[in-house]
């Protein structure tokens, strides 16, 4: 764990940031400097302790408005809120400073929340400001975390959809349209810096023993609401898998946009008795009044119009990651959700023996 | 669990756990955690040989076999329940079969076992006669050590029982809270939601697989229902079968068929047919049309049965996966015509499957269904209620509103699937796909072919039911 002290002193004087800056920067220039936003987050998190480990990697930059609690002796951290208005400015800056060539931009929300408007800044309005600082000091390469859920639940949807399939997200989803945007100006950036590798990582809902998200969540109930008489197929990213395809990013030079999943599909009905949940199927024509109401009064925490993802399929091809990025996944969907499933268990044994000392 | 638990109790464990450490580790190669001094290592390969003699074991199994211990077998029993030490310094089993077990038995059974070793390695021929002396001074260690260790374990276990049989009293010492643990335990295992959560999700998984394939057929729930379409195909339809031996062995290919009997029977009994008569019993995967997939209940099902939703990009993976693939062109008109034209084909798509074949190259087959389409006759358009109900169509059958559910029981017409002569997609270069007039011309040969087949196949029939 680094001192937050020391942390804090790096942050407030940028003098003292150079000289460590030569002094990190003393070893053979292969070495990279990657930076990332959204670091406290779970990929970020994940992702410094991998880089950390990791020769080929000098140093690391982590932006976030939280310090990491993997940063280790090759990170260094750097307070900055994407929500503020001259923070591409302060990200110029500070890639110039510290020499940065690798750029991960996974500061998006996991979950969908009721304060739209900041996740709006947060995301859309953010990679703007992260693509301006890349523009006014251009980095070698530039990756972006992406989903999956934004091809959107289609009863047009092919089984497997691949990477040229349009974006579609949900109407009204405003979760998915915010992320749509982030990738249509990365794409606009990708084709404006031909100098830069643009990656784009179409990540299918993570899912596995530590992460913690919406499906995390919905699996956890006791009772999963489902919608009578449908059962899509569902694909998942071992958390594993997602972490493995983003250090891939960072290493190899694969421009272009990969779709990222666990190998494998599953019926949700199966995830979720694999999960070891009972399902609570609801009629459809019910259910989404229902669940717009329920998003009305902030009392769910996913919109009503991701019902749609437990009635169509949405699930992603990832053939060109595997060919492209020499990424291979490592887990099946089967295992995600075994797994996600074995942790949870304990974490509700653990509940259970608090609640029973009480 | 049970190990765990005998683990725990370093009386009860220490003789069977300690003896089967050693193997177990060769088994592993993982002796960073022992504690074992090294000159006992030696005595590991010596006994490796003697693991290849016998079928390999199970994770669990050299405690059972190497000392199955009469006593602790209640042992298991009572503290599964009663969790007698105290859960939160619960240890990883393995680091307790190494490092709390006291070092009596395996100690003195690894001092002995590196004098014979160097003995096995002189003489080849008397290698297994060393393994054969090794295994009987190990047995009759064992032995000594269970008989020591017999008065011990009875003591446990009978200690152990009382805890168990404990009248269920608030104590206030440690250890007396420890002990009435057990009745409160088996109640809060049975009155606990999870307990039967647990039991519900092994009952819901009996007829699923827990892996699928890529389409989502479910290997386990065919298997499950296929009596069921078997009794269909055999008894129900009687289905003859003529030119199956049209179909390739191997490759991809694609069966171009009628469709028609308002309830689409037809893909599950050619994919039957195909199962049952094709010599090399080829699993068929068939393409169900939009609004098949998409009605509650039967999409789903048809889906774990091997339907997959029509579309071109479906149907494309499928065949380049070499797979046996059944189209219905016709699709919802198909299904959706009235009894009155039935066995006049409709219009055969826009021809996305002939551009699919000249794309990927894939032969088609065409088939030809007769006896489906009598069983749902069709006597009434349902343009009104099937909008309203949000569906291409609703089958109004002499039956079915009438009778209810039971309406819905098909009837028995006798079936003749025919396969016809496969039209090779060979000879067109990939741009013929684009040219609308050959694709025309194909679509209609190809539903030439199918109608004349039906036509000569009715000719042949002399009764609906009967065949």
């Amino acid at each position: 764990m680094i001192d937050p002290s020391k942390d804090g002193a790096r942050e407030t004087s940028m003098t003292d940031g150079r000289n460590d800056t030569m002094r990190v920067a003393r070893g053979p220039r292969a070495k990279r400097t990657v930076a990332l936003t959204g670091a406290d987050a779970f990929l970020g998190r994940n992702l410094i302790g991998l880089l950390e480990d990791d020769d080929r990697v000098g140093r690391i930059v982590a932006f976030d408005v939280k310090n990491p609690p993997s940063a280790g002796r090759k990170t260094r951290f750097y307070k900055v809120d994407l929500t503020q208005p001259s923070v591409d400015a302060r990200i110029a800056e500070v890639l110039a400073a510290e020499d940065v060539d690798t750029f991960l931009h996974l500061a998006f929300l996991s979950s969908p929340t009721h304060a739209s408007a900041w996740a709006h800044e947060l995301e859309s309005v953010g990679t703007m400001h992260v693509l301006n600082a890349c523009r006014e000091r251009p980095v070698r390469k530039f990756a972006l975390w992406s989903q999956t859920i934004l091809y959107g639940a289609a009863p047009s949807n092919p089984n497997f959809l691949t990477e040229a399939h349009p974006l579609k997200g949900q109407t009204e989803s405003r979760f998915l349209n915010d992320k749509i945007e982030a990738e249509q100006v990365v794409a606009r950036f990708a084709r404006q810096m031909p100098g830069t590798v643009v990656t784009v990582l179409r990540v299918a809902p993570i899912l596995g023993p530590t992460v913690d998200n919406y499906l995390t969540h919905y699996l956890g109930r006791r009772l999963v609401p489902t919608l009578l008489g449908f059962d899509p197929l569902m694909q998942f990213t071992h958390e594993v898998d997602a972490l493995a395809a983003f250090k891939l990013a960072v290493m190899r030079d694969a421009p272009g946009v990969f779709n990222i999943a666990s190998e494998g599909v599953l019926p949700l009905s199966t995830v979720i008795k694999l999960a070891g949940r009972m399902a609570l199927p609801l009629a459809h024509p019910l259910a989404y009044p229902l669940a717009r109401a329920l998003w009305a009064a902030q009392l769910s925490e996913a919109p009503w119009m991701f019902l749609d993802y437990l009635r169509w399929v949405c699930v992603a091809d990832t053939e060109l990651a595997q060919r492209e990025l020499k990424w291979r996944p490592a887990f099946t969907t089967r295992e995600a959700v075994l797994d996600h499933g074995g942790a949870q268990s304990l974490r509700d044994a653990h509940l259970m023996r608090a609640s029973s000392h009480l | 669990m049970a190990r765990r638990v005998l683990g725990d109790d370093p009386f009860a464990s220490s003789i069977p756990e300690g003896a089967s450490a050693p193997e177990e580790k060769a088994k592993t190669d993982a002796p960073k955690k022992r504690s074992i001094p090294p000159k006992a290592r030696k005595s590991v390969p010596p006994k490796a040989p003697r693991k290849s003699k016998a079928p390999p074991p199970q994770a669990d199994e050299p405690v059972a076999r190497v000392a199955p211990p009469p006593a602790p077998l209640p042992v298991i029993e009572v503290p599964s329940l009663s969790d007698v030490p105290s859960p939160v310094d619960e240890p990883v089993e393995e680091t307790v079969g190494a490092a709390d077990l006291p070092p009596e038995a395996p100690a003195a059974e690894e001092r002995a076992a590196p004098t014979d070793a160097p003995r096995a390695a002189d003489g080849e021929e008397s290698l297994e006669d060393t393994i054969r002396a090794l295994e009987a001074r190990l047995d009759k260690l064992l032995e000594g050590s269970r008989e020591q260790a017999q008065p011990i374990l009875d003591r446990v276990s009978d200690k152990l029982r009382a805890v168990a049989s404990a009248p269920a009293a608030r104590g206030d010492g440690a250890s007396e809270a420890r002990d009435e643990a057990a009745p409160y335990d088996v109640a809060r295992d049975l009155f606990a939601s999870q307990y039967y959560l647990r039991q519900w999700g092994r009952v819901a998984m009996r007829d699923r697989s827990e892996e699928v394939d890529e389409f989502g057929f479910d290997p386990s729930y065919d298997a499950r229902w296929r009596p069921f379409f078997d009794f269909l195909y055999e008894r129900w339809w009687r289905v003859d079968v003529e030119g199956i031996e049209n179909v390739p062995a191997e490759g991809r290919v694609a069966l171009v068929a009628n469709h028609s009997g308002a309830v689409p029977y037809d893909g599950i009994m050619l994919a039957a047919a195909m199962r049952r008569e094709h010599p090399s019993a080829r699993p068929l995967r068939w393409l169900a049309e939009d609004f098949v997939s998409h009605l509650p209940f039967m999409g789903a099902y048809l889906t774990r049965l091997g339907a997959v939703r029509a579309c071109q990009e479906n149907a494309e993976r499928l065949l380049r996966k070499e797979s046996c693939v059944a189209m219905f062109p016709e699709g919802v008109k198909g299904v959706s015509k009235l009894f009155r034209d039935r066995y006049k084909l409709q219009r055969f798509g826009r021809g996305g499957h002939i551009k699919l074949a000249i794309r990927t190259r894939t032969p088609l087959v065409p088939v030809s269904i007769v006896g489906a389409e009598e069983t749902h006759p069709l006597i009434a358009p349902s343009g009104v209620v099937a909008r309203m109900l949000g569906v291409p169509y609703v089958p109004i059958t002499p039956t079915f509103p009438l009778l209810g559910a039971a309406g819905l029981v098909p009837l028995p017409s006798k079936w003749r699937i025919v396969f016809g002569e496969p039209m090779p997609m060979d000879a067109y270069g990939p741009d013929a796909a684009d040219d609308e007039v050959l694709v025309g011309r194909l679509n209609e040969k190809l539903r030439g072919t199918i109608q004349d087949t039906l036509d000569r196949a009715l000719r042949q029939r002399r009764s609906v039911f009967s065949g």
